[in-house]
């Protein structure tokens, strides 16, 4: 589903990501752990097409296709998700029209219909009861005032709504409690399918007692240093980054 | 006149253009009249229109207007719009006179006159004809000169009328005169309550100069829901006083939207009388191209114990250039008063820029008073995070401008006249 082929890139003229190489399939969920500063983030930002993420060399295969020609709201639409590790605030937009805007822009990229107010409020519904989370935060402005978990459990529901086929999961876990966590972990889990695969992007391995993962990469100073499966995740949380990055 | 050749050229015209003009305009058989218009253009004369070292004008250059506009180019005629909000009490001005068959004011309740202003002068009503003679604003030395129409609201005491009452100014081409000086008088009884909608339109290439005048006094208790829909030519300049006086228990609530003219001015001048009266003065503006937009509030509080806000919100596009002042005025012993105010820019272009310059002046020590201002580009955070989501630019654009304006658009009380200015904004933003 994803190839990321020798993937260099720059933010603010600064080299971030030094050679990257990553291959994920369908039915697939991968974490890259790693220290503070490796990369972690920007490579979700260059995954998903945020501006001033400049790639300067290699290349980024998406369904067979060259994901880095597309714009942000196109690789949404070819079903990249990305859950932020900070959910951005936008004053003044309801959630449920945005979620609602979404939803339809993403439908009409798929030569869809697109839903009423109406339709659209039964399916969120359906969504947020399947996923244990209060609909009240629809009527409020995107993530205004929400805590931290509200936030989190929010781009889980977009998640869910939206259905895409890769999952890019940018420090789902900070700052939530483990009630918080589990809900979003199960959110993910309820995502998990053949068809679908996903990158979790870590810190610390306790997200991934609750999101198992196929494969463990350790990213450090803009490389995968290292490989293996989840087994790896807790050898590092017991020897530490700095002892790995090291070996 | 011996002083005529310093003048601005289009100061110029209008003093030679008096003597002739005099004897057509309304009033012009009353002594009372003729001899208030005199004093205006002397007063006028003396001040000429005010360039940019005086302070009040520093960051608005009159330049374009005062070196003559030309009508030249405008087409030879258009049509009169129709309403688009919908009441049905209508009172329709075309080219700067009442026209009779452009309005509806039979359902108006009991209690509730609206009438022109040069029939009423014209009949000999000289209650309408306050004017302070130190004014010191050219614009409004020349409108009492040339005043020319405009509407009376009167409120008799307790009238509370529901439906908003909607005031058209339109300016059509295919007219020679291009000065719309627009006298409008508004007085509400004790506790009377009333909604009015003003619209200034004129047809895009027709250039011409409104300057509309607006008192209005308020009884004690009376609110006064005041907006106003600037959408002139985009040739046009337009330059408004608006006065207003506000007693005790007492609520103005002034919203304007502008989208329109070549170059405006919106200023509002409120001097507060009486304890526990509220003044509200919002607004937004729209401007792209070249446009220049300026907003200037003065508002004096002159007694203890009440309250003033204001919200002004603009977006700038291309060329566009914004101005906010607020003067809020607190005199000695007006304790316990708060007033609040903020400017806010959204500026979508490089070129595109704003100035702001909030003015305390306090002379009380137990007062709330803040200002705040900002002006930024869109949050380029917010944007991405929707296009993240599948939506594309332009719509992710739309849907953070519209989220800037939400709240202020809030404060407008009147729920219908709050969807017709989103319906404004909302065509406005489909241009971008």
């Amino acid at each position: 589903m994803l190839e990321i082929k020798n993937l260099h890139a720059t933010v603010g003229g600064k080299e971030i990501l030094k050679g990257i190489n990553l291959t994920i399939n369908a039915g697939e969920i991968h974490a890259i752990m790693g220290p503070n500063g490796a990369g972690k983030s920007t490579l979700s930002y260059v995954l998903a097409g945020r501006d001033g993420y400049e790639v300067t060399e290699g290349e980024v295969l998406y369904k067979g296709e060259n994901l880095l020609a597309l714009s942000p709201d196109e690789r949404a639409c070819h079903g990249i998700f990305l859950a932020f590790q900070y959910p951005v605030e936008i004053p003044g937009v309801a959630s449920a029209t945005f979620l609602k805007t979404a939803y339809n822009a993403q439908r009409k990229f798929r030569g869809e219909r697109e839903v009423d107010a109406m339709e659209f409020l039964k399916l969120v519904r359906e969504k947020t009861k399947e996923l244990g989370i209060n609909d009240d935060m629809l009527k409020r402005a995107v993530n205004v005032g929400f805590s931290g978990g509200e936030k989190k459990r929010n781009e889980v529901l977009q998640m869910a709504l939206l259905e895409p086929d890769l999952m890019l999961l940018d420090e789902t876990d900070s700052g939530l409690d483990i009630d918080a966590l589990k809900i979003a972990a199960d959110g993910i889990n309820r995502l998990r399918s053949p068809k679908r695969a996903g990158l979790i992007i870590t810190h610390y391995q306790r997200l991934l007692d609750y999101i198992i993962p196929d494969f463990v990469h350790v990213l450090a100073d803009g490389k995968i240093v290292k490989s293996g499966d989840k087994s790896l995740a807790l050898e590092l949380e017991e020897k530490g980054y700095v002892a790995l990055s090291a070996a | 006149m011996s002083n005529m050749k310093n003048l601005t050229p289009l100061a110029q015209t209008y003093l030679e253009r008096f003597e002739t003009a005099r004897n057509s305009l309304p009033g012009h058989a009353s002594p009372a009249v003729t001899s208030l218009r005199a004093n205006g253009l002397a007063r006028f004369a003396a001040l000429d229109f005010p360039g940019r070292k005086v302070e009040e004008w520093r960051f608005t250059n009159l330049s374009p207007l005062t070196k003559g506009i030309e009508a030249a180019e405008t087409p030879a005629t258009s049509a009169i719009p129709t309403a688009e909000f919908d009441t049905p009490h209508v009172m329709t001005f075309i080219n700067g006179r009442f026209s009779q068959a452009d309005s509806t004011r039979d359902k108006l309740p009991e209690g509730l006159k609206l009438t022109s202003f040069a029939a009423e002068i014209d009949a000999g009503n000289s209650t309408l004809l306050d004017v302070d003679a130190n004014d010191s604003r050219a614009v409004v030395a020349l409108n009492t000169a040339f005043m020319e129409d405009g509407f009376v609201l009167i409120a008799e005491e307790g009238i509370a009328s529901e439906t908003p009452i909607l005031i058209r100014f339109v300016s059509t081409a295919g007219t020679a005169n291009n000065a719309r000086h627009m006298r409008n008088v508004i007085r509400l009884g004790k506790k009377a309550t009333v909604t009015l909608l003003e619209e200034h339109l004129g047809s895009d290439g027709h250039a011409y100069f409104a300057n509309p005048v607006t008192e209005i006094s308020l009884g004690e208790a009376a609110r006064l829901n005041h907006y106003k829909l600037q959408v002139e030519s985009n040739t046009a300049f337009h330059l408004a006083n608006t006065d207003c006086e506000v007693p005790a228990g007492a609520t103005y609530e002034n919203f304007s939207l502008s989208t329109g003219a070549r170059l405006s001015r919106n200023e509002l001048t409120t001097r507060i009388t009486g304890g526990k009266a509220l003044t509200l003065l919002n607004g937004a503006y729209l401007m792209r191209g070249a446009q220049h937009c300026d907003t200037t509030t003065i508002t004096r509080h002159l007694v203890p114990e009440n309250d003033s806000r204001q919200v002004y919100k603009g977006i700038l596009d291309e060329d566009a250039q914004g101005v906010f002042q607020g003067k809020i005025q607190i005199v000695k012993d007006a304790q316990k008063v708060s007033g609040d105010q903020l400017s806010r820019a959204l500026l979508l272009s490089d070129r595109a820029s704003v100035a702001v310059k909030p003015e305390l002046e306090i002379h009380a020590d137990d007062v709330k008073c803040s200002h705040g201002a900002s002006s930024g580009e869109l949050d380029e955070d917010a944007f991405f995070y929707l296009q993240s989501r599948g939506i594309d630019a332009k719509s992710a654009r739309k849907m953070l401008i519209d989220a800037f304006l939400a709240d202020v658009l809030e404060e407008i009380s009147s729920e219908t006249v709050r969807g017709y200015f989103a319906n404004v904004t909302a065509r406005w933003m489909d241009e971008v």
